[in-house]
């Protein structure tokens, strides 16, 4: 046992050495000709499967600049850092970056845990963060360039087309046991009553737990004509799955999601899904020559002739673009001068045109609604003439004739009492 | 009402599926093997790879399943689990390391991800498992309706949980695996080969485990952290149950399912896992060793 | 040189005490924030070393008082934050409840929703503090009461501290207007201390973790060599032979399992004031388990072992996870480690350490004061005491 010991220390003492020895070696710096920017996604966990094609597409934007000639004749250098699923870690790595690397803008986070998590870090030093992902609104930092979705871009054009468009009268309401489920439901639950219809349920199942027999068994009893779906991760394809083998079909009882992409259609098998929707400014069938280009460029950029492209994806990309615009606009990196740069600037993105709001930070869409095929794309059955703005307090009244967030930040007294 | 005893019922024989295995090495070992949760995923993992690489359905793949999982619990078994009996904490912790192992295992593709090469099926990515086209649908039975695939699943388990009564109570491996659940000592001195059996009924509860992955694949989607929540509930039945007790871990994985269908029904399911928590750990509290013990162990 | 065993523990121990005191002139800003999170982390190991090492109790479930204590002055901290202030009226409330409100409510913490007035309290942070370390202990005694008094143990004792954890943490994420629920709590204003403000990248954060660790790796110490601790480890070899000797077993768990919880509540408390932020994470399965997992590889049966481990232990997977590949190398690095550990070091690497320099050392002579127990006053109060 001596010498098994002995050997054991010394051969896990070398593994370890080497191991940390060679992570601090290639540790990077920035040259004169090179600019630094970060990125944190999730490469490890639960969320990987969505959030390691967020990290990609920003690759690919960056290796796209750089190969043009980069930014301001600099080259950029990406420092990618793994969220692995973990708020903590989002937030480790998030101060990292910022204050350790010292960079001042970074693509990161997909929910909203971690973005709540790593917000406090940019608020704190000033550095900018480009959030990609479709969230629930009711947050005004100026420390974020928010260039997914808000509720007012998914749910506004969802319930009413829903209402009119397709006869639904009695929703039930489903989602993951966190906050943006939570407030989509607030949103919808206006949203229905303003259209004239009704919601008969607002339920929530745990994020992760994928036992959906009981809650299936509940909305088959209840009577209504459509699900709201927005339940996050891998649990949803257990409902979609248990759905269908409930006796459940689309035609009759349609799945409206506002979370379910292209990505998970995929995961679960699109027979699940035929006939259900999703609500999202972008899908991968979009019909346009570059839309049907960027899908091809990211299939050759990640070697997957399978890859499919999805909203949270696409803002992931054209983020880095607007990020590079407002940059040569300002002709500065700092994160001040991009803020200021940034706002009203547009990007003809493969889904169309995009635009940040001055005033909130926010981006205009054009909303869309797809319907899930047989082969698992999306055909779009309804959009929107053109972009509309982004009203993250939408759900408290904020219109477009009466905005809460501002560039002087929120303003609480016309929150409601 | 009765969809939610359904419910309970479909719950409960998936619980019973994953806890039979566990029942059967800890009782008949007193190993707590952590590890359980990993062979499910990799039964799982073998439905998904067959489907992939040799084109066989799940139903197909669950002897292939069997025999993945049993060869690794072999191998757990032989490597690590027989260095500690006696030990049972240090076991719980040794196979909770080789859980981590073999999530990693699959999460980098037994180690090629590190030279480029990915295999289909292993990696990070979510998977799913078709199951049987007649076992789509609903089969209906008067008025009430019920999930074919559900169905199958219960009467599936009830066939395994006979089988391993039947193995465990009419056969003479089965009496020799009593034996040492009675008594370790006193059935090697009357001439039972204790590390051969012991190997053997280790194989068979992960075998059942790996069986059960390709029965719950067909319900949830397969990835490689899937096990950890399987192994925890599990536990949970096999200790309300009590240590060497197939009745009571049978009884268990009733009432547990029961009580998730029923509070599922009427509060909602994240109030009915709290409960079912609640539960177990006043189980554990007025009966220490389960609802039905062996004394002597 | 022949050094005894006793003095060659003093010297680890002041050299760990004097590492970490000079670690900011090692670190820069960042590094030296991250160094103070492990060294909570150190505190959890020196949690687990006296309950796991001394007293023979797993516990699955050490996350459960982490949490209680992080959220404790999450809550406090919350409210002192600037947003807060902002949400339309005059005393703070957290931005959360807002949209979490009972329709029609007043703005104010007493009836915003109907368990938002257990917030009232912790607009002083002294409650927050003190709650961070009272509550995990009552909490510890309620449950350690009843399984050590019905004399439960092993296995059994951490099933249900892993059972509890888990239920734990699904409480808090479903009581969202509670508690934020999967968010967590973020955007926490500064601690401060008799008008003294602690930023969490502030050289003084870093000396208030530095000293509550050596202060916990001090008081740790000098119980576990007092006779308590000699008892407690003779009830964790053979629980019922202790009995036997008349010592009231569970009354020594109950304490050192109320102590642990205690440093556990106490390091929660310290990692929301270095990381400012608090999440159900906290009472994450895995993280529990990786307490366990500190603990064996550095030594369970050794408090600066334990300590030292955890430490480590993180410092390595920081470094190595700032490189991909190293990452997945580095959990199954960790997970051979944790299964050689058990298997065949149960000691740990600090019991590897203690052998390898054994023949450096004499075994110490001189006689331990109060560690003999004498059998005549046993014989004559029936009680070791």
């Amino acid at each position: 046992m001596q010498m098994n010991r002995r050997k054991f220390i010394v051969g896990s003492t070398v593994a370890v050495g080497g191991i940390a020895a060679t992570a601090l070696i290639t540790k990077r710096t920035a040259t004169k000709d090179t600019v630094q920017v970060g990125s944190i996604f999730s490469l490890t966990g639960g969320l990987s499967i969505t959030e390691k094609t967020m990290a990609d597409a920003t690759r690919m934007a960056i290796a796209e600049i750089n190969a043009k000639g980069g930014v301001l004749g600099k080259q950029i250098e990406l420092i990618l850092e793994d969220g692995a699923s973990d708020p903590k870690t989002y937030n480790e790595k998030a101060s990292k970056l910022v204050l350790q690397d010292k960079v001042q803008s970074v693509f990161a986070c997909y929910t909203s845990a971690s973005r709540k998590a790593v917000l406090p870090v940019f608020e704190r030093r000033g550095s900018l963060l480009f959030y990609p992902t479709f969230y629930e609104g009711y947050e005004c930092s100026k420390n974020v360039i928010y260039t997914g979705a808000v509720p007012n871009q998914q749910l506004s054009n969802y319930i009413p087309w829903l209402v009119k468009k397709q006869g639904k009268k009695k929703f039930f309401i489903v989602g993951s046991n966190y906050l943006f489920p939570r407030e989509m439901a607030k949103v919808s639950k206006s949203l229905i009553e303003q259209n004239g219809a009704q919601w008969i349920a607002d339920e929530y199942l745990e994020l992760g737990y994928s036992q959906w027999a009981s809650m299936v068994s509940k909305i088959k009893n209840s009577g209504c004509d459509a699900v709201i779906s927005n339940v996050v991760g891998d649990s949803l394809i257990a409902f979609y799955k248990e759905f269908r083998n409930q006796g459940l079909t689309h035609d009759k009882v349609p799945i409206c999601s506002t979370v379910t992409s292209e990505v998970e259609v995929a995961a679960m098998g699109p027979e699940y899904a035929a006939g259900s929707f999703t609500s999202f400014p972008y899908f991968q069938s979009i019909d346009t020559p570059r839309n049907r280009d960027f899908v091809q460029r990211y299939r050759a950029f990640v070697k997957d002739p399978q890859a499919v492209t999805h909203d949270p994806l696409h803002s992931s990309y054209f983020q880095v673009y607007l990020w590079k615009a407002a940059v040569e606009k300002a002709r500065d990196f700092s994160a001040d001068a991009i803020r200021a740069a940034i706002g009203g600037l547009s990007y003809d993105a493969p889904g169309g045109t995009v635009t940040i709001n001055a005033e909130n930070l926010h981006t205009a869409h054009t909303p869309r609604i797809a319907q899930w095929q047989a082969d698992g794309s999306g055909k779009i059955v309804n959009q929107f003439p053109g972009p509309v703005q982004p009203l993250p307090y939408s759900a408290y009244g904020e219109t477009e004739g009466n905005l809460y967030c501002t560039v002087s930040g929120l303003d609480t007294a016309k929150l409601p009492k | 009402m009765f969809d939610a005893v359904f419910i309970g019922l479909s719950v409960g024989s998936i619980m019973l599926l994953v806890a039979l295995g566990l029942a059967i090495t800890y009782g008949a070992m007193g190993v707590i093997n952590m590890a359980h949760g990993e062979m499910v995923m990799l039964g799982a993992y073998t439905a998904v790879m067959a489907k992939i690489w040799l084109g066989l359905g799940s139903l197909a793949s669950i002897p292939l399943a069997f025999i993945v999982s049993a060869g690794a619990g072999l191998l757990i078994e032989r490597v690590i689990v027989a260095r500690l009996y006696g030990r049972l904490l240090d076991t719980l912790l040794a196979t909770w390391g080789v859980a981590i192992l073999l999530q990693q295992a699959i999460r980098l593709s037994f180690g090629l991800a590190f030279f480029g090469i990915t295999i289909q099926g292993l990696g990070t990515d979510l998977r799913t498992v078709q199951t049987p086209e007649f076992l789509h649908g609903v089969i209906a039975v008067g008025s009430y309706e019920f999930n074919a695939y559900r169905t199958f699943v219960i009467a599936f388990t009830v066939i395994v949980t006979v089988v391993t009564w039947w193995i465990m109570y009419k056969t003479s491996l089965g009496m020799r695996v009593r034996a040492i659940m009675r008594n370790p000592d006193m059935a090697s001195a009357c001439g039972i080969d204790v590390a051969r059996v012991n190997a053997l009924t280790f194989a068979y509860g992960s075998g059942l485990a790996g069986i059960a992955g390709v029965m719950i694949a067909g319900l949830e989607s397969v990835f490689p952290d899937m096990g950890t929540p399987k192994v925890v509930e599990a536990f949970l039945v096999v200790v309300t149950g009590g240590v060497g007790s197939l009745g009571g871990t049978v009884l268990a994985a009733g009432i547990l399912g029961q009580i998730t269908g029923i509070a599922s029904a009427l509060t909602n399911d994240i109030l009915a896992r709290a409960i079912v928590f609640g539960i177990v750990i006043l189980i554990i509290i007025w009966k220490p060793k389960g609802l039905f013990s062996y004394r002597g162990r | 040189m022949l050094i005894s065993r006793q003095d060659a523990a003093k010297g680890a121990y002041l050299l760990f005490i004097l590492l970490v005191l000079i670690a900011p002139t090692l670190f820069d800003v960042f590094w030296l924030n991250r160094f103070s999170k492990f060294l909570v982390f150190g505190m959890l190991g020196i949690a687990m070393s006296l309950c796991w090492g001394y007293a023979g109790i797993l516990n699955l479930g050490q996350g459960l008082f982490f949490g209680l204590g992080a959220y404790a002055i999450g809550m406090s901290l919350k409210l002192a934050s600037a947003t807060s202030l902002q949400q339309g009226s005059t005393t703070p409330i957290p931005d959360f409840m807002l949209s979490n409100a009972e329709p029609g409510a007043k703005p104010d913490l007493c009836c915003i929703n109907s368990g938002s007035f257990l917030w009232m309290p912790f607009n002083s942070q002294y409650v927050g503090l003190a709650t961070g370390i009272i509550l995990p202990v009552i909490v510890a005694f309620i449950i350690g009461n009843i399984v050590f008094r019905k004399r439960i143990s092993g296995v059994f004792v951490s099933i249900i501290t892993l059972a509890i954890v888990l239920l734990t943490r699904m409480l808090v994420v479903q009581a969202q207007p509670f508690t934020n629920g999967f968010n967590g709590l973020t955007d926490l204003g500064y601690l401060s201390i008799l008008g003294f403000d602690f930023d969490p990248y502030g050289l003084s954060s870093y000396y208030l973790i530095a000293i509550s660790l050596i202060a916990v790796l001090a008081i740790s110490r000098f119980i576990t060599e007092t006779r308590a601790g000699l008892i407690l480890q003779a009830s964790r070899d053979d629980d019922r032979r202790a009995r036997f000797l008349g010592f009231d077993v569970a009354s020594y768990q109950l304490f050192f399992f109320c102590m642990a919880a205690a440093i556990s509540g106490y390091a929660g408390m310290l990692y929301v004031i270095a990381s400012g932020f608090v999440s159900p994470t906290f009472m994450d399965l895995s993280f529990s388990i990786s307490m366990v997992i500190w603990a064996a590889v550095g030594g369970r049966n050794s408090l600066l072992g334990a300590c030292i481990g955890a430490i480590l232990i993180n410092l390595v997977q920081a470094t190595v996870s700032e490189t991909p590949q190293f990452v997945e190398a580095w959990t199954v690095v960790m997970g051979f480690a944790f299964i050689m550990a058990v298997l065949f070091l149960p000691r740990g690497i600090a019991g590897v350490c203690m052998e390898m320099a054994g023949r450096m050392l004499v075994p110490d002579t001189s006689p331990r004061k109060d560690a003999h127990i004498s059998s005549a006053k046993l014989a004559k109060t029936g009680k070791a005491q």
